[in-house]
Formats: structure tokens, sequence, C-alpha cells
């Protein structure tokens, strides 16, 4: 993306005393309420097409003319709740914090530190995309509903404001108003089939071909073509997750720079997230039974800040929706540095592999002992954890396999629970507590001395290697 | 009581008895709310099977009412140096580990109850949901020792997340 002349950003240069602020886009008000026509439009159609179908006459001149005429208004009407809306809302940028004030009745001003910035987003819906315009999202740690949204910005200026914004978090030093973009390496691109086979592959798709299986077979047997309407709601559900899961995940691709990791995704919606380093919490790499075929690895994240919100938060959390072992191996290895030395060190050769798909307690991994099979017949085998140097690995599941990652420093607290079965085996389940979001580590069924003993040892480890973590700032910590 | 999750040189503190009462209460509260309703069916649908269903009550009543005083020695807690322990359950049993560098707030509460009978209950917060740290059943003087105390030990450890 190459930059366009500093006259026209909306990036004051950090001026001495009053901060500039700095409106959002004039077409805001218009991209935000066209979905309102949308909706209108459609709840129209329905009730023109329910009352067609029961056989009234189709619409005079007449009524057309109010509908037009209601519709309008409506449309009118938003857009003006809109545009008041958007003539409160200022931001501004400083060194400290990035400001938003906005609320027309209530007002509200919202002060978001740059230090404990934990990701920024660029979104793109379709209509905004298309025109030029993105909306820029700041993640704090805060839980639910703590981002600062920036909607609608031009292109090129929500670019400029996100790269000030990582080098004003990151502590970089740099002249003049614009910071420069950091220069990125791209690592991974997920070429479209892949995710249209992971889609084809995943249990939705089987969930799918079961419930036409059954309407078809229903269908014959019966005679009775009432069943399709009976079941088209599930299919509708189901299909529109396959097509989430597909139009999220296709143009995937992954690039390492300085602020960390760039992820740019979406069909329609484009996206641009980026992560810096350091604030990853916890990874887990999966793999759904069918995916073992084309030995592919789903890779996930819990980022403070990206908790809820349904699937925007899921999709916020995906490093990478569907990639190779070595790809997923790569983008690990960049997201936690150390932790391929250290499996080195302790794992030889065999390395990550052992977690990914290992039965065993080859290579240091504590597993669950053999009377865990009792609890968990199927993939007690599976069952383990290992500490590395820097990390621990907690590996589950023998039909989807899944191993999770928790750097030492960022546990934030530990359990060890035992049911009344799991007592009379002696056994216990060991979990390590992250921020919210998909990865929740549980070392099912330890030997119960085996939990405890880790449990005190893993409290030590968490301590030590916190009170060793660099700086929030990550371009000012030593060797960066 | 022993327990299995017993760590090396760890001191455990019970909780008040009180919070026996106060659990007492609310159990023998919904038990006399199902004997109500129970006892105004028999008196609409007479039938010798009522006998059966008062001695299960008086059964259920009598379990509920040792399992509180049980379930609430299983509580305890211990302060260590870097950490705070809590454990608890009799036939699910866990026990949880909140370091105090990763506290965020603590929030101390006491329902109507709970101030009749004079405990508080203490609870650690991570930037975890799943962190599991409340201790019920405290005196107001251990509940704001407590509070104050972990207050203190997280700033002197803050380290954002």
């Amino acid at each position: 993306m190459s930059d366009e002349p500093a006259a026209s950003a909306p990036v004051p240069p950090p001026a001495a005393g009053e901060p500039r602020w700095e409106r959002l886009h004039p077409v805001t008000p218009v991209l935000r309420s066209w979905r309102v026509l949308v909706v209108l439009l459609v709840l129209y159609g329905q009730e023109r097409g329910r009352s067609a179908a029961s056989g009234q006459d189709l619409p005079g001149h007449v009524e057309v003319l109010v509908a037009a005429a209601a519709l309008v208004g409506c449309v009118v009407v938003a857009v003006a709740l809109s545009a008041l809306s958007w003539r409160a809302t200022r931001f501004t940028v400083d060194d400290e914090a990035v400001r938003l004030n906005s609320g027309v009745v209530a007002k509200r001003q919202r002060v978001a530190r740059l230090d404990r910035l934990q990701a920024v987003d660029v979104v793109q819906p379709l209509v905004a995309r298309l025109l030029g315009f993105a909306e820029l999202r700041v993640e704090v740690a805060g839980g639910a509903g703590s981002q600062v949204k920036l909607a609608y910005l031009r292109e090129a200026d929500a670019q400029r404001l996100r790269n000030l914004l990582l080098a004003r978090s990151a502590g970089l030093a740099f002249e003049g108003d614009a910071a420069p973009e950091a220069p990125e390496e791209q690592l991974v691109e997920v070429p479209f089939g892949r995710v249209a086979g992971s889609v084809a592959l995943s249990g939705a798709m089987v969930a799918l071909l079961v419930v036409l299986a059954g309407v078809v077979v229903s269908v014959v047997v019966t005679g009775e073509v009432g069943v399709l309407f009976g079941a088209a709601a599930p299919l509708v559900g189901l299909l529109g997750g396959l097509w989430t899961a597909l139009s999220k995940g296709a143009n995937w691709r992954v690039a390492a720079s300085p602020d960390g990791l760039r992820l740019r995704s979406g069909l329609l919606e484009s996206r641009t997230q980026t992560v810096p380093p350091g604030r990853v919490q916890a990874v887990r790499l999966s793999q759904p039974l069918l995916w073992r075929l084309f030995g592919w690895w789903r890779v996930q994240v819990n980022v403070a800040g990206f908790a809820g919100e349904g699937s925007e938060a899921a999709s916020a959390s995906t490093l990478l929706p569907v990639a190779s072992a070595a790809e997923a191996r790569a983008v690990l290895s960049l997201v936690l540095p150390a932790l391929e030395a250290d499996l080195a060190a302790t794992q030889g050769p065999a390395g990550l592999a052992a977690g990914l798909s290992g039965t065993s307690a080859e290579g240091g991994w504590l597993v669950a002992p053999r009377s865990a099979r009792w609890v968990d017949p199927v993939s007690w085998r599976r069952s383990g954890a290992l500490v590395t140097e820097g990390a621990l690995l907690v590996r589950r599941g023998r039909l989807r396999r899944e191993l999770d990652v928790v750097p030492h420093e960022r546990t934030q607290s530990l359990l060890v629970a035992q049911g009344p079965l799991q007592r009379r085996l002696g056994l216990a389940s060991l979990a390590l507590h992250s921020t919210s979001g998909p990865v929740s580590p549980r070392a099912e069924h330890l030997a119960l001395a085996d939990a405890t003993a880790l449990l005190d040892e893993q409290a030590t480890r968490a301590r030590a290697a916190r009170a060793a973590a660099g700086p929030e700032r990550w371009m000012e910590r030593p060797g960066a | 009581m022993d327990s299995p999750f017993d760590l090396p040189d760890v001191r455990w503190t019970p909780v008040s008895g009180r919070l026996v009462t106060a659990r007492r209460i609310v159990s023998g509260a919904g038990m006399l709310a199902l004997g109500v309703l129970g006892a105004g069916a028999a008196v609409l649908l007479p039938s010798s099977w009522w006998f059966l269903a008062a001695a299960a009550w008086v059964a259920l009543l009598g379990w509920q009412l040792w399992l509180a005083g049980r379930q609430v020695r299983a509580i305890g807690y211990a302060e260590r140096e870097e950490d705070l322990l809590v454990r608890r359950g009799i036939l699910f049993r866990s026990l949880s580990v909140v370091p105090y560098g990763r506290m965020q707030y603590v929030d101390v509460s006491a329902g109507p109850l709970e101030r009749w009978l004079g405990i508080a209950t203490v609870q650690l917060h991570t930037a975890s949901a799943s962190s599991d740290a409340t201790i019920p059943g405290l005196v107001p003087q251990e509940a704001s020792r407590l509070r104050d105390r972990l207050s203190r030990r997280g700033e002197s450890r803050l380290a954002g997340l």
C-alpha cells in the first residue's frame, strides 16, 4: 500500500498543546444506513410474495407509490439519525492513547491506552470496500465491547492511522506525521481449493448431508413434499454456516512484520488484522477427523479483547482456518519464537509431532495412567502434558486431535479437579486458565500425584517467567 | 479433613461455621416449599403413597442438612507467598491456584442472609473468566483483611496481562 501525500491525512501532526479532534468520513451515515433499505425491501418482498401466493391481486399503482414513499421516508430518517451520530463523533490520537467521543443524547468518551493495545483490525464490508472505505477497530483487553471502532474512514487513511497506532503502541520513534508502514514478509497463503476442501470435510457438511439424505428418504417413502418445508430451516442454517466458513476463510494470508502477525482474509468482506508480538495468550492446533486425510490443521489463539461477540470473535481468534502441518508450525514458531528450540532440546527430532499425533510418553510427555481407560476408553492414550522451558503443552483427542500451547508467563491461574470416578481410579484433571477465547487447555485424567505436582511446579514456573517478561511496548524490548 | 490435594507446607484456613447455617437455611427453605406443595397435594388427593413420599422428603432434608456441613468443612484457602490457594468439594473436588500478580480486581459481597449471619464472600478476578477463586463464608473482619491484603499483593506484583 503506497502512502498518499500527508496533506489529506486525518492524522494530525502531534501539535503542541490542544489535541486536534478529527471527524469520521462524511459518507459514514449513508454507508451505515443502506442496510435499512435492504431490510425493508426484503420485508416488503416477503409480504408481497405471501399475499401473491395466497392468490391476491398484484399491487396497484397506488400501493407501489405509497410503499416507495414509505421506503424513502424510512431511509431518510435513518440517514438523518446516523448523521446526527456522525456529527457527535470525534476522535484523536496522541502519544499515549486513542480517544473517541460519541453519543448524541448520552455522551460517551472512551480513552484506550496504546500500550494496552491488543490488536488492530481494518475491516471492509462489501459496499464500503467497493467504494474505498474501511473501518478501523482497535482492540484493548477488556472483554466484549471494549474495542474502539472508527467507521468509516478512507481506506488509505485507515491504513495510515493503523500504522500510526502500531508505531506509537510499539514505542517506535519516527520522524514527521506519518508513521512508516512496517515491512512485511508473506509466510502463508491458503489456496482457495483447500479452504473449500476444509469446509467440505467439516462436521457441518456431514450434518448437511445427513439432513439431506433424511429428507430425500422421507420424501420418497411418504410421497409427501411437505417434509421439505420442515427441513428448510435447519438446511438454511447449515448452509449459512458453511458459507460463512468459506467466505471468511477465502484469500487467507499470513504475513510477518515487526508489528506482529498480519492476517488478511475475506471473500466479500475483507479484513486485515494485526496482532502485535506478545499479545497471544494461548494457541490451539486442532484437526477434525476428516482433515486427517490431507494432514490439515486449524490454528486458533486467545487474544485478550476478542472475547464474546459470537462468530466475529471466532473468526478474529483464528490464525489459520486450514493449514498444512508445516505452515501451522511456521506460524506457531512466529507466535511463540522460543517454542521450536525448546522442543528440539527436550524432544529431539520428533519435535512437535508427538504433541500433534503422539499417543505415548515418548519424549517426556506426562501421560494418563492405564487406569484412565475406564473413564476415557477412546482417547486416554492421547491425553497428556509436556513442560518445556517456555511453555506448557497439552494434547488430547483421538478422533479430533488437539494440541494447546500456553507460554508460562501467560498462565492466569490453575485448577486441579477430580470427580467421583476419577477419585476411585486415582486420577485428576489439570486445567490452565487463559483469557477468554477458543483455547481452554485441560490435561485430562492424569495420575493425581502428577496433577498436583504439576500444578505446584507450574505456579512457580509461571511466576518466574512473568518476572522475566519484557515490556508491553514491543520495540523497546532488548533485541527487538 | 484429610484431602488428597494437600500440597507440602500448606496450612489451610477453614471458613466460618456460620456458612453451614446459611446453606442449611437456604436448602431448608427450598425443602419447606416442596413440603408445603406436597402436603397440599396430599390433602387434595388422599393416598397411602404419600407416607412414602413424606419419608423420602425427611430423608432428603436430613441428607441436605448433613451435606451442607460437610461441604462447608471441605472449603479451605491458603495464602502463600505468591499465590492464593482455594479448595472445595467432596464428590467433585477442586483445587485452584491464583497468583496475586494475575489479579485484576477483588470483590467482597454479602447478600441479606449472609449479612444477617455476619459473613461475606471474597472473590478474586483475573483476566480469565474461568479462574475460580471464590471464598464464601468469611467473617467481615477476615473478609476485609483478606481483601486489603490481596489488593496490596496484587498491586506490588502488577504485570499487565
